[in-house]
């Protein structure tokens, strides 16, 4: 950049400045077919803007990078982005799901265990699962909510609490979905080991799938996971994966210092944030009040012997078949 | 609220001193005695959890002792136990409970689980909640001076019988004497061959020992079963026969609890120091040993020491039996785990005496099994009459193949002959 | 008055005295309770006892740490977390030089955040474990979970305020401290003052005995 085109930007800068705020919007500050300053001379004009737009690095005497960079236009395309599609289409999922669960429970109701309790306990999941599971759940709600507030806040809460109060409350859900952060990375690991078994795909799988899981009727067989629940089980971990790496990179930008990286990684940190709560509801729809019995299999790590034949037969007959060979052996 | 349970209540929270009170107070709940209680273990059932088995005494503490009891009750926070809440716990503070002390050793807080257990055994068994054939057992000592119905007569023509019998001198009543021994009321009836035993080993070490007919008894089923007077009763029996003979020795038999019961509360149940030393006999061969006079042959038997929990772990002589078997048991093994950690037969603190417990301390057996079995031992020997019947119980209904015996009748069985 | 005044002004004051007098009333009224007087024969010092059982019971003895390594850990985590967030966070450095005039060396941010972490990890899991272990869901009442959630929220109101933007979230931190000093006296959070007298009197007792369990 020469000396000369700098002065011109310096002062159509400090000129912009000096006009009304309103004044500056796209498209308003300008008249069209003109650019201010000199056309003639060795600079084009038309060029320097375009050099401008397309965010090439300048040279500069200060040591941060990212200052060479006068506009970086992907800010426009990412907070477009953001508060556009991802916000609107997550939004609408988000309300989706709820009003597709709430039609499925006014139709199905409570799945109920056929025949009843037997009182026959059989163990599910073991402590070390139950504890894996509920601390990434309790990293669920936190991170969800004060991401939720994040992303979501700014079109209602300002209303209802006022300016200050949203202001307040925003602040304290980034303080507290960074601390959390780190620890849902540690969990989601922990989760993985402990629940990976049972959680490949098999040709059982595709029984479940044709009979759409006997959510509409009849009866899917399953082992210890059906499909659903394998999907959910990969789901959540690439998403968690996603979520960890660009939430890593969001916390620390030093670490990449690139501005389009941190964009990417807050589109893909908020996509696969809004899917990851959306079928998030659905699994706790189902757990904790859809099926009667479920959620026992991980608050006391066992569930009922009826629930079991219900859901996974696959897996209580061998649990029977275990039980007869341990009895046989004595 | 019924009165009985007013009374209970009355009772417990006015045994409740400093100590009980930090323990009451302490607990955080963490659970972690259930990992050292051997009916949870064996159950897995976690109303067998140690501090749940106090949950009404701790709620009672809360609502009429502690700091600010009154707020607590003013704010209605705190419910008393009832009469039908208590009986109910019948089954937890007697039934299964052997007040060995091993939930202690995990405990964060180093609540003495056992004790508080005692305490809430002596309310209820004030207010007649409680086992009835314990309660008899302990009505029984106090009565006939024993609690199998020893009486003294009895006493005399038992130990008639056995030195006609195993050609042993066993003095009854000298006039004086430096020690005076004491029996188990189940030797005297189940393992006669202890109390043998135990005269041929003094005999042999040419020690100067009397049984007494004032009082010989040493089981004291007042303190198992909660009822203090008949524990006084029994300690004041034992002074008084020590008395009589001038003993500045008195030898507990091998019985846990009454090693207990006479060594670290006798003094306060009589309201005076003891007039004589007080000496396990495992302590007291241990002693002899040390000073030589013990000549023992050799035994190469693979055998291992059941710790019985008042004696090891609550009564601080867990290395008493390690130094008689030392050097003479070469084929000792411990098991594991060992010594102050072993884990209890089941039968201990009056449980042994209670009928509907049977199941539940059989089902106990099952880990002492697994223990002897790893060690490799044919033999478990103990040192507790009460721990050898509850083993035996468990061993007869296993049809198992090891053997249980007695620490001092295999010390009578190696002794040099002079 | 603002919120934020009165939370560290009046508020403030009568959760502390309410604290401390009800620490040291709970206290002085167990210990002014009859000491059980024991004229058996030591075998060994019941002092050195008591003194022994206080440390040895900061760790599970005798074989049974495999056992209740969850718990030992997780337990730790939060304690130890929850020490240096509270006495070493450059806050409550400055909170604590303000009353008292003692200042000492604070943790650097990226620490305080990690203690923060850790404590937090540790309460969460032994939540968890309270609900999810059969022995735990037993044994546990009222007062433990309102412990533990009051404990929680002050955690959480603290980690909010980290942002120190606002005088409303250090208000509510400073609410949901108080909430929490307000009801530790005559709960069993109380065992933070009483276990070394728990420790002490068992190991005293049984110290004379010859073994301490």
């Amino acid at each position: 950049m020469s000396i000369r085109s700098f002065l011109l930007l310096l002062a159509l800068v400090l000129g912009a400045a000096a006009l009304p705020g309103p004044t500056l919007a796209a498209g308003e500050g300008a008249t069209a077919g003109q650019v201010p300053g000199e056309s003639l001379g060795n600079t084009s004009d038309a060029d320097f803007w375009r050099a401008v737009r397309e965010g090439q690095p300048q040279t500069i005497s200060i040591p941060d990078r990212e200052a060479a960079v006068l506009i970086q236009s992907e800010g426009e395309n990412w907070r477009n982005i953001r508060n556009g599609p991802i916000s609107t289409i997550g939004g609408w999922l988000l309300v989706g799901v709820i009003i597709l669960v709430s039609l499925y429970f006014a139709i199905r109701g409570r799945i109920r265990i056929t025949g009843g309790r037997s009182g026959k306990r059989i163990q599910r999941f073991t402590q070390m699962q139950r504890v894996g599971h509920w601390f990434v759940a309790s990293m669920f709600i936190l991170l969800g909510s004060s991401g939720l507030v994040l992303l979501y806040g700014r079109y209602g809460l300002p209303y209802l609490i006022g300016k200050d109060g949203f202001a307040t409350l925003a602040s304290a859900s980034l303080q507290a979905h960074n601390l959390f952060g780190p620890l849902f990375i540690a969990s989601i690991v922990v989760l993985f080991f402990t629940f990976v078994k049972g959680n490949w795909l098999s040709r059982d799988d595709i029984g479940w799938i044709a009979k759409l899981g006997g959510f509409f009727g009849g009866h899917a067989s399953s082992r210890f996971y059906n499909f659903g629940e394998k999907n959910w089980f990969w789901m959540s971990m690439s998403l968690g994966l996603i979520l960890s790496v660009s939430g890593i990179i969001l916390d620390f930008p030093a670490l990449l210092e690139d501005r389009y990286a941190q964009q990417l990684a807050h589109i893909g940190h908020a996509a696969s944030a809004l899917v990851f709560i959306s079928v998030g509801l659905g699994h706790i729809y189902l757990g904790v009040f859809g099926v009667e019995g479920a959620v026992e299999g991980m608050t006391t790590g066992t569930v009922d012997a009826n629930w079991a034949k219900d859901h996974h037969d696959l897996w209580y007959e061998e649990v029977m078949a275990d039980e007869a060979a341990k009895a046989g052996g004595e | 609220m019924s009165n009985v349970a007013t009374q209970v209540i009355d009772h417990f929270v006015s045994q409740v001193g400093a100590q009980a009170a930090t323990w009451l107070q302490s607990c955080v709940h963490c659970g972690e005695c259930a990992e050292a209680c051997h009916f949870y273990e064996v159950t897995k059932d976690p109303r067998y959890t140690p501090a749940w088995k106090l949950e009404p005494f701790a709620r009672a503490y809360r609502a009429r002792k502690a700091p600010f009891a009154g707020v607590r009750r003013a704010l209605g926070l705190a419910k008393e136990p009832d009469e039908a809440e208590l009986n109910e716990w019948q089954e937890l503070i007697y039934d299964s409970c052997t007040m060995c002390g091993r939930c202690t050793m995990v405990c964060p807080m180093g609540i003495d689980i056992a004790s508080l257990v005692g305490l809430a055994r002596k309310s209820m068994a004030a207010n007649g909640i409680g086992p009835e054939d314990l309660f008899a057992v302990a009505e029984k000592s106090r009565e006939v001076g024993s609690p199998l119905g020893v009486t003294p007569e009895k006493m005399e023509e038992r130990i008639d019988w056995l030195s006609d019998e195993h050609e042993v001198d066993i003095p009854l009543n000298k006039e004086k004497a430096e020690v005076l021994l004491t029996i188990s009321s189940i030797e005297t009836m189940k393992y006669p061959q202890s109390i043998v035993a135990m005269a041929q080993v003094l005999n042999h070490a040419g020690i100067d020992w009397t049984f007494s007919t004032k009082g010989y008894e040493a089981t004291n089923f007042g303190v198992l079963s909660g009822k203090a007077d008949v524990a006084k009763v029994m300690i004041e029996r034992i002074v008084a026969a020590a008395e009589s003979v001038g003993a500045k020795t008195v030898i507990i038999p091998e019985c846990g609890h009454a090693y207990g019961a006479l060594r670290w509360t006798g003094a306060m149940m009589l309201g005076r120091p003891l007039p004589f030393e007080v000496f396990h006999i495992t302590e007291y061969l241990a002693m002899l040993k040390r000073d030589g006079k013990l000549k023992l042959k050799p035994m190469d038997d693979a055998i291992t020491y059941h710790d019985p929990c008042q004696i090891s772990r609550r009564g601080g002589a867990t290395e008493a039996a390690r130094e008689v078997l030392d050097g003479f048991a070469t084929g000792f093994r411990e098991m594991s785990p060992t010594g102050n950690a072993n884990w209890c037969c089941g039968g201990g603190g009056g449980v042994a005496a209670i009928q509907r417990a049977t199941p539940l301390r059989l089902k106990v057996f099952e880990i002492k099994m697994k223990q002897v079995e790893d060690s490799g031992a044919d033999i478990m020997v103990s040192a507790c009459a009460n721990c050898r019947q509850t083993l035996d119980g468990g061993k007869e209904h296993y049809k198992w193949d090891r053997e249980i015996g007695s620490l001092v009748e295999i010390v009578a069985d190696h002794l040099v002959k002079a | 008055m603002s919120f934020l005044e009165f939370t560290e002004g009046p508020l403030w004051y009568v959760a502390l005295v309410v604290f401390s007098v009800g620490v040291a009333w709970n206290i002085i009224g167990i210990l002014a309770m009859r000491v059980r007087g024991d004229s058996a024969v030591p075998r060994k010092s019941p002092v050195a006892g008591g003194i022994k059982a206080i440390f040895l019971h900061m760790a599970p003895h005798g074989g049974f740490f495999s056992r209740t390594a969850y718990h030992v850990i997780v337990g730790y985590l939060f304690h130890l977390g929850l020490f240096a967030l509270l006495l070493f966070g450059s806050f409550h450095v400055a909170f604590i030089k303000e009353w008292t005039g003692l200042s000492w060396t604070p943790l650097p941010r990226w620490g305080f955040i990690i203690a923060s972490e850790v404590a937090f990890a540790g309460l969460i899991l032994m939540w968890i474990r309270r609900w999810t272990d059969p022995i735990t869901r037993q044994i546990s009442d009222r007062d433990d979970h309102i412990g533990t959630g009051l404990t929680m929220l002050a955690m959480l109101t603290g980690c909010f305020a980290l942002g120190e933007a606002s005088d409303g979230l250090r208000a509510v931190h400073m609410l949901s401290v108080e909430l929490l000093m307000l009801y530790f006296p005559f709960s069993r959070l109380m065992h933070a003052f009483t276990f070394i007298f728990s420790r002490y009197f068992m190991g005293a007792a049984y110290g004379k005995r010859g073994y301490v369990p």
